[in-house]
């Protein structure tokens, strides 16, 4: 037996178990590359404007589509933005938006649940009726009353996410926190006399981390999904910024062609759309690939 | 069983109450001119919002204005929509029958397919069925609704023109325009009235719109369904009884759809409520994609509008669909679960 | 003595993420005809295993991989007996539950949470009994009236007459399933619940008619035990496995189970299997005992014989860690831990724990060794002597 640390050893058996997963390998490939396409964004396409390189150039202003070319190697879309330059400063809109969501939400609802799961009592009562009101509506129809309350824009889409996504992982963290709080070690920690604040930190979130990094990394691609649909009917990025849904609703009126060539204006749409799909997989792939590894049930048998 | 029904029944109006005061509470960001608004059922009053605050009192205490807007509510005066010129009130039963007929065909469809895959990968696990779900419900849970939706839109009304969108061909549309006294519209859904009509062209035409819906709407929400079933099922399978029946001699149908199956619902039934959301958040992509005038539409039409009015009516609405199905669901888990049923 | 059940050198070994976990290694014991056999080891070296892969009920991901379980239920061959690893799983769902049947652990986990008691009792003589009591139900119809009415009742009679005759008819089965058509089994359903409600009444459960319509949550510990006795008892089966059946219960609540499998055993049935770790309960109900170690059986004997001359060093330890009544000096127990089957230890699985252990102990798995009065040891101790020689 090798003598590192037993939670060491515990995170080198669960890496190992998650990259014998083949889809956790396609998932964090796929997330590696959008990674590398956000960080390089400025080398692959050069901003045009330098003060907002998120507002995608174009050339000219013709409604219709022009397919893939020297110029543009993707084609432009309606309103002749450069596909291409869309895409790869998109990515780096999808990172923002799912980030912030998750970063906001996740620590905002891991802390509340872990506090109020761990001492209980009124607060986790109170706690609790909050986030049961907050389920009545889903996320969708609430974050656009909220973006309708504070103005149009993706900083307000991103927002209304972050003020609605918590609730889910108060859920997720309170029901670890409730079973890990009456096991022995916690018991015995807090007869030894350890602080509260140390045995949350040392001995529950450790142990009910697990759920949560499932969740956002879920809720990764979802917020992403949630955003872009907001963008495509026209409550987040405005025309022209670099987003992947914002991109899609400017492809809206060319999915049909003409008549003689109805799929004539395929990259508009297929283009954006796949890096949306993509961006979701490869976060939702790793989040599979993770609850396997975490599964308690397949773990030791 | 009746006192854990009512003890249900009073939470739940409780949740009720409280969207209610938060979706005030978001409302009250606005400044009293924009709320004014929320109090105008005709083009004409939107002259006098000066009037209309003094009036209503838009400068009162929040509990004040929550009082008297709950009473404007319950008398259903609920503002004036932009979208569908008319009263949010009249506006909402106009759209609200497009979005439950397309829910009342997919939701079988949803529930009976996502037990059934469930079931048949949760059992025959890590065989080429349970891979190739699981595989479907990754890809159904990365597909966005409202980029699924427009690349069927592209394939099947571009390419090969089998389907078009909207809820009616415009040759029938108009007939029924035409003729307003050959034909009344009983509920609103265009495939019942068809048929109590005797006209068998409208509602098969409208099936016919129905179809790349449903199609969709299926594909994206069923993932969640068939994945709870299928852990359930391999939870279950897990279990001593399941040992217990094998040794009284149970065969394999017996055990997987006797014992197990009716277990592992449990779960499915809890997540009904999460599945409802879902839908709700489908019906809107689909509707906007499909151009399909239900209530996911008008809501997305609205929220591009800003008109507020229309947002609250719909979240309140999403309100009452919540109580309704957790009401549902507590007595449908009350009903398989005899521990909760005799408790 | 004549055998009931035999295995030979069965192994099975359970497939998972960590490795092979080899958990059963050759176990050969025999349960004779009219005896109670007691299996005894720490928790798993086995035990359950060994019976479970005897009944082919072993679950995911484990398989039983060699050796042979012969039965000698058929008076027709109880001469060569049929070996269960080789028969159809259809065979298999017709013997348990009929034939050879198993009592759990836990009762608490042993029971559907959402079918009621008698449903649960009532399956199995739906499985094994429908012959029977199609039959019955078709005698009591003929005496209720002469002629049924036309034509529900008609269909209903020749469907029961169908099942007296072979239940197992294709019509039979089919109608069994369609939704609405299967009612016509109504009355097999009542009559399976009739017997069920008897068994346990007989099992001394007061007011069996209202249990029979609870859940499992309703019951005690000890009721559910008794529950689960009777699902395993409704068909008067000749092999009664008890898997720790006490294990998990409160003293009083043991003591009176272990007394209803005594009753039982000299009324219902023909032999019982027990396992358990605990060997005053060995002691008190059974006639041989084998003893297991890390998936192999080191040793078995009568119950006396064991008790008193214990061979195997395992066995001794065993009998030294148990308290008693005028215990003098501190109680001892085996040092070391139980192996991992994962990677078990080389040669004989007990030696880095054995205090006799020798060099060949180390290298090679010792050869079953038979001494007189029926008394066999998996031990070198006694491999030098010749054969036949030793306890008497």
């Amino acid at each position: 037996m090798d003598n590192t640390h037993p939670r060491l050893r515990e995170l080198k058996y669960t890496l190992y178990r998650i990259f014998r997963n083949p889809s956790a390998i396609i998932g964090f490939t796929l997330l590696v590359f959008f990674i590398g396409v956000a960080v390089l964004a400025p080398v692959l396409a050069p901003p045009k404007y330098a003060h907002n390189p998120y507002q995608m150039p174009h050339k000219g202003f013709s409604p219709t589509p022009k397919p893939p070319s020297e110029k543009a190697i993707f084609g432009t879309t309606s309103g002749q933005y450069d596909i291409y330059y869309g895409v790869v400063w998109g990515t780096r809109t999808a990172f923002k938006i799912g980030l912030f969501v998750v970063v906001i939400s996740g620590l905002f609802g891991v802390g509340l649940g872990a506090v109020s799961g761990y001492y209980g009592g009124w607060l986790d009562e109170a706690l609790m009726r909050v986030t049961d009101i907050m389920w009545a509506i889903p996320t969708l129809v609430l974050a656009m009353a909220i973006v309708v309350a504070f103005g149009r824009g993706l900083d307000k889409v991103m927002i209304a996410l972050a003020l609605i996504q918590w609730r889910w992982y108060v859920r997720v963290i309170r029901s670890e926190i409730l079973t890990l709080r009456d096991q022995d070690f916690v018991q015995a920690a807090r007869v030894m006399g350890v602080s509260d604040f140390k045995i949350i930190r040392r001995h529950i979130l450790p142990n009910a981390i697990y759920p949560v990094l499932i969740m956002a990394s879920m809720d990764m691609g979802s917020m992403v999904i949630t955003a872009s649909f907001m963008s495509f009917v026209g409550l987040g990025s405005p025309k022209g910024y670099a987003d992947w849904g914002q991109m899609v609703a400017l492809a809206r009126n060319y999915i049909v062609g003409p008549p003689d060539d109805p799929l004539r204006f395929w990259y508009t749409i297929a283009i954006p759309g796949a890096c949306i799909i993509l961006f979701v997989l490869a976060w939702n792939l790793i989040g599979d690939a993770l609850r396997d590894a975490f599964d308690p049930k397949l773990r030791r048998r | 069983m009746l006192t854990y029904i009512l003890r249900r029944f009073f939470f739940l109006t409780f949740v009720l109450f409280g969207v209610s005061v938060l979706l005030f509470g978001i409302l009250m960001t606005f400044s009293p001119e924009r709320r004014a608004a929320a109090y105008v059922t005709t083009p004409q009053q939107a002259k006098d919002i000066p009037r209309i605050i003094q009036q209503f009192g838009l400068d009162d205490p929040f509990y004040v204005q929550y009082v008297r807007w709950i009473k404007e509510v319950s008398r259903g005066n609920m503002g004036w929509s932009l979208v569908a010129a008319r009263p949010v009130g009249e506006a909402f039963w106009r759209y609200f029958p497009i979005t439950l007929e397309m829910n009342l065909y997919a939701a079988p469809i949803v529930i009976f397919l996502g037990i059934w895959l469930g079931s048949v990968s949760g059992i025959h696990r890590d065989s080429w069925i349970d891979h190739s779900t699981r595989i479907f419900a990754i890809i159904g849970w990365s597909l966005p609704t409202f980029l699924f939706a427009l690349v069927l839109l592209m394939v099947f009304y571009g390419y090969f023109q089998m389907f078009s969108p909207g809820v009616l061909s415009d040759a029938l549309a108009m007939s029924i325009i035409d003729h307003p006294d050959q034909y009344t519209a009983y509920t609103g859904m265009l495939t019942i009235d068809g048929l109590l009509n005797g006209r068998l062209d409208i509602a098969l035409d409208a099936l016919h719109h129905l179809v790349l819906p449903i199609l969709t709407y299926v594909i994206v929400v069923v993932a969640l369904n068939m994945r709870v079933m299928r852990s359930g099922i391999i939870e279950e399978l897990s279990k001593d009884y399941v040992l217990t029946a094998r040794a009284k001699g149970a065969d394999r149908r017996t055990i997987h759809y006797r014992h197990a199956r009716r277990n592992a619902l449990l779960p499915v039934v809890t997540v009904a409520g999460q599945l409802v959301a879902m839908s709700m958040e489908g019906s809107i992509a689909v509707e906007v994609v499909y151009n399909r005038q239900g209530i996911g539409w008008w809501l997305a039409e609205s929220a591009t509008q800003l008109d507020m009015p229309v947002l609250m009516c719909i979240c309140l609405f999403m309100g009452v669909v919540f109580v309704v199905t957790n009401l549902t669901i507590d007595i449908l888990y009350a009903y398989i679960d005899p521990r909760i049923r005799l408790n | 003595m004549t055998p009931l059940i035999r295995t030979e050198n069965l192994v099975t070994n359970f497939y998972t993420y960590e490795g092979v976990v080899r958990a059963l290694n050759g176990v050969s014991l025999v349960v004779d005809h009219g005896t109670t056999f007691g299996l005894v080891g720490e928790s798993g070296c086995g035990k359950s295993v060994a019976v479970r892969s005897m009944m082919r009920i072993i679950q995911e991901p484990g398989r039983v991989e060699g050796g042979r379980v012969v039965a000698f239920f058929d008076p027709r061959d109880k001469r060569r007996g049929i070996d269960l690893l080789q028969q159809s799983e259809a065979y298999m769902e017709h013997l348990r539950g009929d034939q050879i049947s198993m009592i759990f652990q836990e009762p608490n986990a042993a029971l559907n949470p959402i079918m009621s008691i008698g449903d649960q009792v009532a399956e199995s003589f739906l499985f094994h009994k429908k012959k029977e009591m199609a039959a019955a139900v078709l005698a009591a119809m003929d005496r209720e009236n002469g002629r049924p009415p036309w034509p529900l009742g008609a269909f209903q009679r020749a469907l029961y007459a169908r099942t007296a005759v072979s239940p197992r008819d294709p019509l039979v089965a089919l109608t069994g399933r369609l939704p609405l058509v299967r009612r016509w089994q109504m009355r097999l359903r009542r009559e399976a619940l009739r017997r069920s409600v008897e068994i346990i009444g007989k099992l001394g459960i007061p007011n069996p008619e209202a249990v029979a319509r609870l859940y499992p949550h309703n019951l005690s510990g000890g009721m559910k035990q008794r529950i689960v006795i009777a699902i395993a008892l409704a068909c008067s089966p000749l092999l009664l496995i008890a898997d720790e059946a006490t294990s998990n219960l409160d003293v009083t609540i043991q003591a009176q189970i272990l007394d209803l499998l005594r009753h039982l055993k000299e009324t219902e049935i023909a032999s019982i299997l027990l396992i358990t770790h605990d060997l005053g309960v060995v002691a008190e109900t059974c006639d041989r005992v084998g003893v297991m170690y890390a998936g192999n059986l080191c040793e078995v004997a009568n119950v006396t014989d064991l008790f008193n001359a214990p061979r195997h060093p395992y066995t001794r330890a065993l009998l030294e860690a148990v308290p008693r009544l005028h215990q003098d000096g501190p109680l001892r127990s085996i040092e070391g831990a139980v192996p991992n089957l994962v990677n078990p230890p080389a040669g004989c699985r007990f030696h880095p724990r054995c205090p006799e252990a020798r060099a060949i102990c180390r290298k090679h798995f010792p050869e079953t060794v038979h001494l007189g009065g029926d008394h066999s040891v998996a031990c070198y101790l006694y491999t030098d002597r010749p054969r036949g020689e030793g306890a008497a």
